[in-house]
């Protein structure tokens, strides 16, 4: 399968602190890639680095490259970049004071986008396409604040499809979720690996087990391994990789 | 990653789990040397002894699986823990069977006994034919308790010679029979005995194989015996 993103040779800091070093990795187009590895590990700055949210921090730098179709990122503008490759956090972010309606369209409108008709249709197709749509269908105009965590989650992500992204990172999307909640979000990832590039970070082994087609290890900002994740979780190649994955760490 | 107290239940699930197995093992392997033994001497009070190992395989292969389900439900393992649990699951089927050929072979043994003792030429090669067979039963079983996947990885050519011999024996059998040197009844039970060697057989090789795929998590491809004679250099 092609390659839809890929690091090459990607280093990032923080300050003088090197986070993640010399990562070249490939993630494939319709198809969910996970990330895994221990607290500090730079997973969650590999992904961020990925649309270029690594830079809005201060005193931070990127060596390498993030190739998107072809493209290299650090040569497009930030914003198309973000557009391109959206992002949904840890904890769900919905815009307090907007309604969902507004909050779905936020970035399309953002984008300059004002014609009612193709919001609307943008509002019911990231509904749907979030699995959110018959959940909020008649209370619209209430308060993305009013939903559950879950169903917040779900608003984040659908404000992120809204702008047609082609790739879609998710960091812990589901950490601060119930089982139930999670699940939810599980299959709508499995959902969405047809019309998108998904890269997940996760925490949760098993959840990168059920959703995942590919896994990638990383332990002290280097990218140990990454297999097909059946592969990886069944008979890993690197040992430091087996003795993470079963819990004989350190 | 499994949090530590997590972890140490898991270890020692998996600690019980491989005593269970060495011990089915060893049952297993007992039940089929005594069963061999008790017919050599048409000895129908040490059959009898098979039929209550073979009761013991039947309950602790029951109580592995139990274990093994357990460990799958409450902990999840991964790479080399699940290999572990999965082969084990696989591997007390073939323990099981094995036990249940040793108490088949009993049964030969306590209906010949029947017949009145007999010193067929049958029992000397049905008895070399079992010492094979037994060996590579313990071989697979060794492999197992040593995790070491080099000890098996020709168990199918060993089994290629037991399959000769299992030919070899039934021609033989069915020659005697035929020219009235061998009542057949009793040849009949030779052929059954032949029979459940060469299984028993197949289970040491399925072992084997599953115990490559518990250590290094490679599948070896099954390989017919006649494509194994086509390929090898001689």
């Amino acid at each position: 399968m092609a390659a839809k993103v890929r690091t090459e040779g990607l280093s990032a800091w923080y300050g003088p602190k090197k986070a993640i070093e010399d990562i070249t990795l490939d993630f494939e187009e319709h198809a969910v890639s996970a990330i895994i590895g221990p607290s500090g590990c730079g997973k969650s700055t590999l992904i961020r680095c990925l649309n270029r949210m690594h830079e809005t921090i201060p005193k931070t730098r990127v060596e390498g490259k993030v190739v998107l179709g072809g493209e290299d990122i650090y040569a497009l503008p930030a914003v198309t970049v973000r557009r391109r490759i959206g992002m949904v956090f840890q904890k769900a972010n919905p815009f307090p004071t907007m309604s969902i309606y507004e909050n779905v369209v936020a970035g399309l409108r953002l984008n300059g986008e004002r014609n009612r008709d193709k919001l609307d249709a943008a509002v019911l197709e990231s509904l749907k396409q979030a699995a959110l749509w018959d959940e909020v269908k008649d209370s619209l105009d209430k308060s993305g604040a009013s939903l559950s965590g879950g169903q917040q989650q779900r608003l984040c992500i659908a404000r992120a499809l809204a702008v047609r992204p082609e790739v879609l990172l998710m960091d812990e999307p589901c950490s601060a979720l119930d089982p139930i909640a999670t699940a939810k979000i599980e299959d709508l990832i499995f959902d969405l690996r047809k019309d998108y590039t998904l890269v997940i970070v996760t925490h949760n082994m098993q959840q990168a087990a059920r959703v995942a087609d590919t896994t990638a290890f990383m332990y002290l900002g280097h990218l140990i391994e990454v297999n097909r994740t059946r592969d990886l979780f069944e008979k890993p190649r690197e040992t430091l990789t087996e003795s993470y994955i079963t819990g004989r760490f350190g | 990653m499994p949090q530590a107290a997590e972890r140490k239940a898991l270890q020692k699930g998996l600690q019980k789990l491989n005593e269970n197995m060495v011990t089915l093992a060893e049952l297993s392997e007992l039940a089929i040397r005594k069963a061999v033994d008790a017919l050599s001497r048409l000895d129908g009070e040490a059959a009898k002894e098979v039929f209550m190992l073979d009761q013991e395989v039947y309950g602790l292969q029951l109580e592995i699986e139990h274990n093994c389900v357990d460990l799958l439900a409450l902990h999840a393992p991964v790479a080399r823990d699940l290999r572990t649990i999965t082969t084990s699951l696989k591997i007390t089927t073939d323990l099981d069977r094995i036990g249940r050929y040793a108490k088949d072979i009993g049964e030969v043994t306590v209906q010949s006994r029947a017949d009145g003792p007999g010193a067929d030429p049958e029992i000397a090669r049905i008895r070399e034919m079992a010492d094979l067979t037994i060996r590579m039963v313990d071989t697979a079983i060794d492999a197992f308790v040593q995790r070491n996947a080099e000890s098996v990885r020709n168990i199918v050519e060993v089994d290629d010679a037991v399959d000769r011999m299992h030919d070899e024996n039934f021609g033989e059998i069915v020659r005697r029979m035929s020219e009235g040197k061998l009542k057949i009844d009793l040849g009949a039970r030779y052929i059954l005995v032949n029979r459940y060697l060469e299984r028993i057989a197949d289970h040491a090789v399925n072992i084997g194989m599953r115990v490559v795929y518990m250590v290094t998590g490679e599948w070896l491809p099954r390989v017919r015996a006649a494509e194994r004679a086509e390929g090898s250099p001689n």
